[in-house]
């Protein structure tokens, strides 16, 4: 026994990465969902680059909030709900888990509708495209394992690309980019704010906290491997950020420079073809394709997983129907009901999207305090709860973070009635 | 509770949270938790946890001191007040809504793990006992206060009403850890864990978050535990016995079959490797490093040492009381072989040819010469390629002078072609 037999080599560290790599970006970029896409090109189009400094700071608070929930998952080896039922009891978790199916069915609407609507400019109707999807999206998880889905999810994040070369396609004048961006002002009459606070809020989702953490906790990380969980967030929140930034700068460079008006992401895609050319446009809306894809293969899978665990229902696309009967159950009817709506004519869907963002706005800062005061529990996270420093800076963050959402849905529901 | 000596049965989320009352209706303080003593199969509650107004401190009084269980309070004895002692939670005990609702459990009847929905007492004369684990849908809707309703619901359409779903606290072994050694509080004085088959607890662990997991493994005997290791998959595996202390993880790797320890130690690092073989009796030692010393994905490596081997010139009667003093697993033990003086491999001989003819036939008159044989250095497809052409159960390995090292069976194929196939 003198020699070592798997001699450990300068790659190892790199290697430990790699396999590690993945929650992290893949959350990220499922954040770029179809709402995400929607949101920026209307920032960018009816704003221009007023709003895009706020991106930085976006950024600092998805490192901060992502941050505390992959060392919940590495520490603690559980999942959100998990932690949240164990530590306040079933009844704030049912009304909880409750609240973030509600949204994210709202948000599982937003993909398909994605779907339908992306296709559409290619001329493919949406009674083809969003069944096909929807078979696609149930296909990927029931047929799939862990490791090959993961593949085909990283993979889709480098789709991504498409908009930042549709960003270069764009010609924005980049002096004035850089200037907007490193000048931060809030305008506070009511639209920009809105529309600050929708970015922000599209952004920083409810459902994020829950899929990172899970899908950390799957991934068995040892304590000591921390620091390479830390590094997949950082880079996940800055790619995010980035994809978000072409975005914004796409539309305004074109649509708000010539005062083009839009309502949605596939507005965009067609206002685009005249302005940038017709492959600057096709790859604004293949990039919506990809984003709502993506979006839809996850969503309904992690609102399945983050219920049943919660609830203690057994879950896990392992085992079989009879033996996860709400899982799957919950699964399948996330996916029917969100393709199904799309479908239906005449649906009220911007209504539908209002709704699922009062009820965000609503769950998200009743999250963050439930994060804050277990990552502080020393019964549950020994020596890695949150230092002082971090405690104030992510309070603050809390409280702002709350303060917004407490606006757009003062906003919203001021607009419906 | 003399006044009907009546045995009730009552859930823990009923009793939580009601106030406590003197003799003279006076409101001391509420109730939070119920300490209960382990050991027997249906434990006794032995202390209420109470939090006064306006301290933080959590206080226990034993459960002997409650005179009456009404519908809204509980009312104590006299003189109660002045009982009241800080909190502590012994080895042997457990704080019901501290460490078992809403908490993860292992059913070892059902053999999954359970999310605790409630508690189910039994009030029997003085004594208050334990004696279900309820993990229903039903438990749910009672503590979200909707039980009344949703039945009225369902009874009007269906004409049914969603069934209590609880298990006997005996099959329950708890999750919950010791503060200091991080070892499970058994349910039961003897491990109920180890009765579950080895191949279903891997599958429970893998359902278990990693401390839970760890506790678990901890606190299986070392047969249950060697079994279960060889069962999980090969990170969980490395995970399991790199966490444990090195002395059990030596005594846990003696009892696993040479090859699966083998597997096992070649993943972990050079220097863990090392304190666990040295921890390990001699025997077992020199045979794990035999198979150390073999590269990775050659026959070497997946060999085993389970076999029997004798002279030319034996007789089938000393073949078979060797036969008779293996332990070998089955499919190690259908073939014999046959070596000359300097322990090179001239034939085998099976168990059936041994078991027809008479004691004294000498072993090379009986042996077939022509024997299936892989080389140490071999690789396992071709190893596998040879059980597939000769339809084999087991091969012998030889070294470069034809001298048996090892046999490699159908099963330990499988398992390195396969390492990750799941069921």
């Amino acid at each position: 026994m003198k020699k070592p037999l798997f001699p450990r080599s300068r790659w190892r560290s790199w290697l430990i990465f790699l396999a590690l790599v993945g929650p992290g970006i893949i959350t990220s970029n499922v954040d770029n969902d179809a709402g995400g896409i929607t949101t920026y090109s209307l920032a960018g189009a009816n704003f221009g680059y007023s709003l895009i400094w706020s991106l930085i700071p976006i950024t600092f608070v998805l490192v901060l909030i992502q941050e505390m929930c992959a060392r919940m998952g590495v520490v603690t080896g559980k999942g959100l709900s998990d932690l949240i039922r164990e530590k306040f009891g079933v009844k704030v978790t049912f009304y909880l888990l409750f609240a973030v199916l509600l949204t994210n069915l709202g948000n599982i609407f937003g993909e398909f509708a994605g779907i339908a609507s992306s296709l559409e400019i290619f001329g493919i109707s949406r009674y083809v495209s969003v069944p096909l999807g929807a078979l696609f999206v149930w296909l990927l998880v029931v047929k799939g394992t862990y490791k090959s889905v993961e593949k085909v999810f990283l993979v889709a994040c480098l789709f991504y690309v498409t908009y930042i070369i549709s960003g270069f396609m764009a010609k924005p004048q980049w002096s004035v980019v850089l200037s907007e961006l490193s000048s931060p002002k809030i305008d506070f009459s009511i639209a920009p704010l809105g529309m600050l606070v929708g970015v922000i809020g599209t952004t920083i989702a409810p459902w994020m906290q829950f899929y990172l953490q899970a899908a950390v906790a799957e991934k068995n990380i040892k304590v000591r491997d921390y620091k390479y969980s830390k590094a997949d967030v950082i880079v996940g929140s800055f790619v995010v950020n980035i994809v978000a930034f072409f975005i914004i700068v796409v539309c305004a460079a074109t649509l708000y420079k010539n005062g083009i008006k839009i309502e949605t992401a596939k507005d965009a895609a067609l206002s685009l073809a005249p302005l940038a050319g017709k492959y600057c446009s096709a790859l604004f809306a293949f990039g919506l394709l990809n984003a709502s894809l993506f979006a839809a293969s996850i969503l309904p899978l992690s609102t399945a997983y983050t219920v049943c665990e919660g609830m203690g229902w057994e879950n896990g696309v392992n085992k079989k129907f009879s033996e996860a009967p709400q899982f799957y159950g919950l699964y399948t009817l996330l996916i029917v009901l969100g393709a199904g709506i799309i479908l239906l004519p005449k649906v009220p869907l911007i209504s539908v999207m209002y709704i699922s963002q009062i009820i965000n706005g609503i769950v998200l800062p009743a999250i963050l305090v439930f994060m804050l005061i277990i990552i502080n529990d020393k019964k549950i996270m020994k020596n890695y709860t949150n230092d002082k420093l971090l405690n104030i800076v992510s309070w603050m963050a809390c409280i702002i973070l709350s303060g917004l959402s407490i606006f757009l849905v003062y906003s919203t529901v001021r607009s419906i009635f | 509770m003399n006044e009907k000596e009546s045995k009730v049965f009552i859930f823990f989320s009923e009793l939580l949270r009601r106030k406590l009352s003197d003799s003279q209706g006076k409101i001391i303080g509420k109730l939070v938790d119920l300490k209960v003593g382990l050991g027997e199969l249906f434990p006794k509650v032995v202390c209420l946890c109470i939090k006064i107004k306006n301290n933080r401190q959590t206080f226990t009084l034993d459960w002997e001191r409650v005179d009456k269980i009404e519908e809204e309070k509980l009312v104590l004895k006299p003189e109660s007040a002045s009982l009241l002692l800080p909190l502590e939670v012994g080895e042997k005990e457990i704080l019901l809504r501290e460490e078992m609702l809403d908490k993860q459990v292992v059913d070892t009847y059902g053999v999954r793990i359970e999310r605790v929905n409630d508690l189910h007492l039994l009030i029997a004369g003085s004594e208050l006992r334990l004696v279900h684990v309820d993990f229903g849908i039903r438990g749910i809707l009672r503590r979200l206060g909707w039980v009344k309703s949703v039945d009225a619901l369902t009874e009007w359409f269906f004409s049914y009403k969603i069934p209590q779903k609880l298990l006997s606290w005996k099959y329950i072994q708890p999750l919950s850890r010791h503060a200091g050694n991080q070892a499970l509080k058994l349910n039961l004085t003897h491990r109920k864990l180890d009765e579950i088959h080895p191949s279903d607890l891997a599958d429970l662990l893998e359902d278990l978050d990693k401390h839970e997991r760890l506790a678990v493994f901890k606190s299986l005997g070392l047969e249950a535990a060697a079994e279960t290791l060889e069962e999980v998959e090969p990170k969980l595996q490395r995970d399991l016995i790199e966490t444990d202390t090195t002395e059990r993880a030596s005594d846990i790797l003696e009892e696993m079959a040479p090859d699966e320890a083998a597997d096992l130690l070649s993943e972990l690092p050079p220097e863990k490797t090392e304190a666990m073989i040295q921890g390990m009796e001699t025997t077992k030692r020199k045979e794990l490093e035999g198979l150390l010393a073999h590269p990775e994905g050659t026959a070497g490596s997946i060999m085993t040492l389970d076999y029997i081997a004798l002279k030319e010139n034996e007789t089938a009667e000393e073949a078979l009381r060797r036969f008779k003093r293996s332990d070998y697993h089955s499919e190690s033990s259908s073939y014999i072989y046959i070596t000359d003086d300097q322990g090179k491999l001239k034939g085998v001989v099976t168990l059936r040819s041994l078991l027809i003819c008479p004691s004294s036939t000498l072993l090379s008159t009986i042996m077939n010469r022509r024997v299936i044989k892989v080389k140490l250095e071999d690789k396992v497809e071709e190893v596998a390629e040879k059980f597939k052409k000769y339809n084999l159960l087991m091969v012998p390995v030889v070294d470069g002078e034809k001298k048996i090292k090892g046999v490699i069976t159908f099963h330990d194929v499988v398992d390195s072609i396969f390492p990750d196939f799941e069921g």
